[in-house]
């Protein structure tokens, strides 16, 4: 079970993979559409590593991208399509971010890494903590974009207005794109302090 | 890996395409009525906010709309409806382009057919954060109380300009640009000039239809 885990800590997919960060950047303004689009990529990360799995020994490596490609879209179109109907509201919010989920390199590299090579049961599990290392960074940078760029956590004021009244003011450069990039640096430069895999 | 025969990767590739095709034909036209409700029901809680109504999304703005908004004939779009305040406002829908994709608003215009009461704009594609603002608050609330005609009477309807541009312009009759979203703005400018047309449109279908 402990080999899974590396995608939640040592093997992050942002954090040390580098990958998926056009995203990351671009949904973490507010709690909630980062949580959708966590929630949103690792449905589509875990299911399609299963059915390309399941399908590994019938799919023709010269056209495997292809393959890949179809399967993804096609979960990504699903999902689009169920965030429409059910959570309107946030669909709009994450506009063309969810059908870029198609891109998102995490997804294809564990098709090509793992789900290619390994049966379907832990495939799944690999694309379900893949998903969520995913989904833990953005929920952590979202968290903080947020909470001092709007004084709200998922929609709710936290930041009691006494504060406001003092004097403090929300950091309107939170809620911008570059803010997430220097949040995400941190997240890295922590992670690799404590790993101390820089000398 | 083995290797396959053309004919093999052929025959895998279209039979997968069907089978992923049938799959998502099938979900859409399952998920179509929901997203139909919801698409109404957010463009009903844009022309309640636009008509001075309080936020509210969903069932409750749907609701609330078919009661206070009647649907009028005319070339686009069009309705007669209770504003907040009580007054009636007539409701105009006009198109136009933005930056990158077609950009869209509902005009609520009040009895006297020149005064803006409130205005929604909705975008496909803009920039976000720069020409994806019109959708904000900010810029949709410098429409209220303008006028779509000039001192002299004259059909002007409301230019988005930057400051300082074009002065000639009346206040009534301007708003200003959003900074950094310029074609977007001009997208706005251009597509606010159909009104005085087809509110006239609108009356003349009106009229025949009395």
């Amino acid at each position: 079970m402990k080999k899974y885990l590396g995608p939640l800590s040592k093997e992050n997919p942002i954090l040390v993979q580098v990958l998926g960060v056009c995203s990351a950047l671009a949904v973490t303004a507010q709690l909630k559409p980062a949580v959708v689009m966590a929630l949103s990529v690792t449905v589509v990360c875990a299911l399609s590593n299963l059915i390309i799995s399941l399908l590994r020994n019938t799919i023709p490596s010269r056209v495997r991208i292809m393959v890949q490609l179809l399967v993804v879209s096609s979960l990504v179109i699903a999902v689009d399509q169920f965030l429409q109907a059910y959570v309107f509201e946030i669909s709009r919010m994450l506009s063309v971010f969810v059908g870029l989920i198609i891109t998102n390199c995490i997804i294809m590299g564990r098709l090509e890494a793992f789900a290619l090579s390994h049966p379907p049961v832990p495939s799944f599990i690999d694309g379900l903590m893949n998903g969520l290392g995913y989904g833990l960074v953005l929920v952590v940078v979202g968290t903080i974009r947020e909470l001092l760029g709007s004084g709200t956590l998922w929609g709710c004021q936290v930041v009691p207005q006494a504060f406001y009244e003092a004097g403090y003011m929300n950091n309107g450069l939170m809620i911008l794109p570059p803010m997430a990039l220097i949040i995400v640096g941190v997240l890295i430069w922590i992670l690799n302090a404590k790993q101390n895999k820089v000398k | 890996m083995k290797s396959f025969s053309n004919t093999y990767i052929f025959i895998y590739v279209s039979i997968l395409v069907v089978v992923m095709v049938v799959l998502l034909s099938g979900l859409t036209l399952g998920l179509k009525s929901r997203q139909e409700m919801n698409f109404a029901a957010d463009k009903a809680s844009q022309i309640l906010r636009a008509a001075g109504y309080d936020e509210m999304s969903g069932k409750d703005a749907a609701d609330l709309f078919a009661k206070v908004a009647v649907r009028g004939e005319g070339e686009k779009e069009c309705y007669t409806m209770q504003c907040a305040d009580g007054t009636t406002g007539s409701v105009v829908r006009v198109d136009g382009k933005g930056l990158w994709g077609p950009i869209w608003g509902y005009v609520v215009i009040a009895q006297d057919g020149e005064t803006i009461k409130g205005v929604t704009f909705s975008h496909k594609s803009e920039t976000p954060g720069l020409g994806a603002n019109i959708t904000e608050e900010k810029f949709q609330s410098q429409f209220v109380g303008k006028s779509l005609y000039d001192a002299a009477g004259r059909p002007t309807s409301v230019r988005v300009l930057k400051p300082g541009r074009e002065p000639q312009v009346a206040a009534a009759n301007r708003v200003d640009a959003i900074t950094g979203a310029t074609l977007t703005s001009n997208g706005v400018d251009a597509m606010l000039q159909q009104l005085p047309a087809l509110l006239d449109s609108n009356r003349q279908t009106q009229l025949i239809a009395r």
